[in-house]
């Protein structure tokens, strides 16, 4: 944990990402925040911009907005088994090439209902044992780890919990028998 | 290893010392302290003093880098620990790692433990129901074991007096299997709980119960409370993270802040009990050995009275470890049968369901506890082939969700406005009681020894066919209660964990009557050694079906004016 606060401090004081030079100069520098992962900047570039597809800015504030991409590496990064971590890459390295196959664009080439359908689409994704399946079952699994970690990391978030519905450390006195008609909850426009 | 004994024997010599400050430890302490001994209190870890080292203790959801969840790097090193319902960020730091702390599993055993000071009193359930004599009855009616040398009668003044002292909120229900005590004010079940509890008492004639169980929070009688330095519980349900209020029962929050007021006690964190001395001219224990934790360099304290509240199986090994011409096998071992007759509490079964009724209910806010069954199987007589019986835990709740299925807008708006209330949803755990039998021990591996030059200790405890009828019976009988009062989607579950998980381990030093059949007396003291007593749960002759901490607290204060009544002969 510390040598990742290092880095991101390193990262703003550097003024830009503090990478791990790749031997092989045509590919592109790995985020040395993620240990476990082989995650480059534009992939997360990429990540960003699905989790803001799941969760757009508008009156609140968006994923993208808070961060969420970051804590979607954190956790891939630190709590998911080793063979996740390798499902959740390729399906990100996938992600472009399945993009491109299912609408003919890149995916930021895309309109908002165009980039939510192709998620959608791609969260339910079926996969075989074939190489293309595998590839598929590695989306399907990418996109549906991101959307629940979208949802944890934009809720969890500091701003949702002082600023649109905040979290009691002192819950109060139980109440065993609350009428739901009783409760009257402004409505929160997203 | 060097022996930097340097201070005199007289500057290392107290009145009495106390090994071990948890839960039983810290209540000895007490109660000594207050009957005005020195007392010295041997702790192996580190010290925790209360509220000041609760460093997660006012976090937000958010300020967990992984909210709550454990690395799986963390996992994979503690498998042990990672199965425990409490190890998650917020705790993880008052727990023992695997790594650090090994022992030897003949069979698979997950032992969890707390070593610091308030050892595993910063994170126990804080369930607290009082044992009747239904419980210490079981063994001599149905013949396994042996007799308790106590009864009901002669623990029910500590009981009382413990109650009141920790804080215990309940309601007096009448229930000759769960006596009454000193109560502040129950937590009220909820709605659906409520119904439940009716249709129990109708459809079983009033034989069976569900009851809010009885817990160790302070829900009333602030003032009291205050001379403690604690006040009233929050309902915050973060408890295992240490309360600043000390709104339950730990001891750090309570009994041991006040054995230091009394200015009689002197605390000893990073201690690591090797043995207790045994003097053979004198014929009775003269102190404790230690090896300290950090510099690894050992001292000898001194003390007229020796309490052992190791918890139940450091307890066991601390005893086996302390060998002399007069006792090779252990301390108080003249009939072979110390680190024998372990026991443990059933946890392995569920049942859950859903209540479609009280649809324009909900609830609000926290509370500490929930529902509780007491055991009502062959309470009276013999009437299944097993032996004894089970209580179960029970609670009622509603979630409110959102819909999660869209994305985008549609998915936000739904997010930040929850509204789908759920069915309530039902479920039940069992708690077994199970029959301490020789052939689950737990032994010295002398081959190995840990960072403090400890022999490890070797574990040998599983299931047997009483267990596995009990759990049929368990879900059976739950299943029953549940269709009879309604309930559907009922599904019935063996989650078959192994044993330890339930944190009762419970027994090797058991109290009889006979010294030839069992290590303690009525007294708690060691037949052979009277001037040790051991008042944790290494002390059960029984296990019965009740959380245990409330028996041991009682079980240490009795103990403990025992001790000064006796030296005052």
């Amino acid at each position: 944990m510390n040598r990742r606060i290092a880095l991101r401090h390193l990262a703003l004081i550097s003024g830009g990402l503090v990478l791990i030079p790749s031997c092989d100069f045509s590919k592109e520098d790995i985020l040395a925040a993620y240990e476990n992962l082989k995650v480059t900047a534009s992939q997360k570039n990429l990540l960003g911009m699905i989790s803001d597809t799941i969760i757009p800015a508008g009156e609140i504030k968006g994923a993208l907005d808070l961060e969420v991409p970051d804590f979607i590496l954190v956790m891939v990064d630190d709590c998911f088994t080793q063979d996740n971590q390798t499902k959740f890459t390729e399906g990100l390295a996938s992600f472009p090439d399945y993009v491109k196959n299912a609408s003919g664009k890149k995916f930021e080439d895309l309109s908002t209902k165009e980039k939510e359908e192709v998620i959608l689409a791609g969260t339910k994704l079926e996969g075989d044992d074939t190489d293309e399946g595998k590839k598929k079952a590695a989306v399907a699994y990418f996109l549906n780890s991101t959307k629940r970690l979208t949802i944890q990391g934009y809720m969890a978030s500091e701003y949702i919990q002082t600023e649109v519905i905040p979290y009691s450390l002192i819950p109060g006195e139980y109440n065993g028998a609350v009428l739901i008609s009783d409760l009257q909850k402004p409505r929160v426009n997203g | 290893m060097a022996n930097l004994n340097i201070r005199n024997k007289q500057e290392r010599t107290y009145q009495a010392i106390v090994i071990g400050s948890g839960i039983s430890g810290s209540w000895a302490a007490k109660e000594l302290c207050e009957l005005g001994v020195k007392t010295l209190m041997l702790e192996r870890g580190r010290n925790v003093e209360h509220s000041k080292d609760y460093p997660t203790t006012t976090m937000l959801p958010y300020e967990f880098e992984h909210r709550g969840q454990i690395p799986e790097k963390i996992k994979e090193e503690n498998p042990v620990v990672s199965r425990c319902y409490a190890f998650r960020e917020d705790a993880m730091h008052f727990f023992v790692k695997d790594k650090e702390h090994p022992y030897v599993q003949e069979k698979p055993f997950d032992w969890i433990r707390g070593y610091q000071v308030g050892g595993k009193s910063l994170l126990w359930a804080r369930q607290v129901q009082r044992w009747s004599d239904f419980d210490f009855e079981g063994p001599a009616r149905d013949g396994f074991a042996v007799d308790w040398p106590i009864r009901y009668k002669d623990l029910e003044k500590w009981y009382s007096h413990v109650e009141k002292f920790a804080g215990v909120s309940g309601f007096r229900d009448g229930i000759d299997t769960l006596p009454d005590g000193e109560f502040l004010p129950g937590y009220e079940l909820n709605i659906v709980e409520k119904h439940f509890a009716d249709q129990l008492k109708k459809n079983y004639g009033g034989t069976r119960h569900m009851i809010s169980a009885r817990c160790a929070h302070i829900h009333g009688n602030a003032e009291y409370y205050a001379q403690q330095g604690r006040t009233l519980c929050q309902n915050r349900n973060l408890c295992q993270r240490g309360c600043p209020f000390g709104g339950y029962f730990s001891s750090n929050s309570s009994t041991i802040p006040w054995a230091l007021k009394t200015g009689n006690l002197t605390l000893r964190p990073d201690a690591v009990v090797h043995s207790i001395i045994y003097d053979e001219e004198k014929g009775k224990a003269t102190g404790v050995r230690i090896v300290d934790r950090l510099t690894k360099e050992t001292e000898e304290f001194y003390a007229d009275v020796i309490f052992l509240n190791a918890a139940a199986l450091n307890s066991n090994l601390v005893l086996m470890n302390s060998t002399s011409s007069r006792f090779p096998n252990g301390l108080g071992n003249d009939n072979g049968l110390l680190g024998k007759y372990v026991a443990f509490h059933n946890y392995r079964a569920q049942v859950s369901g859903t209540w479609e009724g009280h649809n324009e209910y909900t609830t609000s806010g926290g509370r500490p506890t929930s529902g509780y069954f007491p055991r009502f199987r062959n309470v009276y007589k013999q009437e299944t082939d097993f032996l004894r019986g089970y209580a179960a835990g029970f609670s009622a709740n509603r979630g409110v969700r959102s819909n999660s299925d869209g994305i985008g807008m549609e998915l936000k708006n739904s997010l930040l406005n929850p509204d789908q209330f759920g069915p309530w949803y039902v479920g039940s755990h069992m708690m077994g009681e199970t029959i301490p039998k020789e052939s689950n021990f737990v032994a010295l591996d002398l081959s190995q020894k840990d960072e403090w030059g400890m022999p490890l200790l070797k574990v040998s405890v599983d299931y047997d066919d009483n267990d596995e009828k009990m759990i049929k019976d368990y879900q059976e009988q739950m299943s029953e209660m549940f269709e009879k009062a309604g309930i559907t989607n009922i599904r019935v579950n063996d989650d078959h964990r192994i044993p330890g998980l339930d944190i009762h381990e419970m027994g090797g030093v058991r109290m009889g009557k006979d010294p030839k059949t069992s290590l303690l007396n009525a007294n708690h003291q060691l037949h052979a050694v009277p001037n040790v007593y051991v008042t944790d749960g290494a002390s059960m002759t029984s296990t019965s079906t009740q959380n245990p901490s409330l028996t041991y607290m009682a079980f240490a204060a009795r103990a403990a004016h025992h001790a000064v009544a006796e030296s005052k002969k």
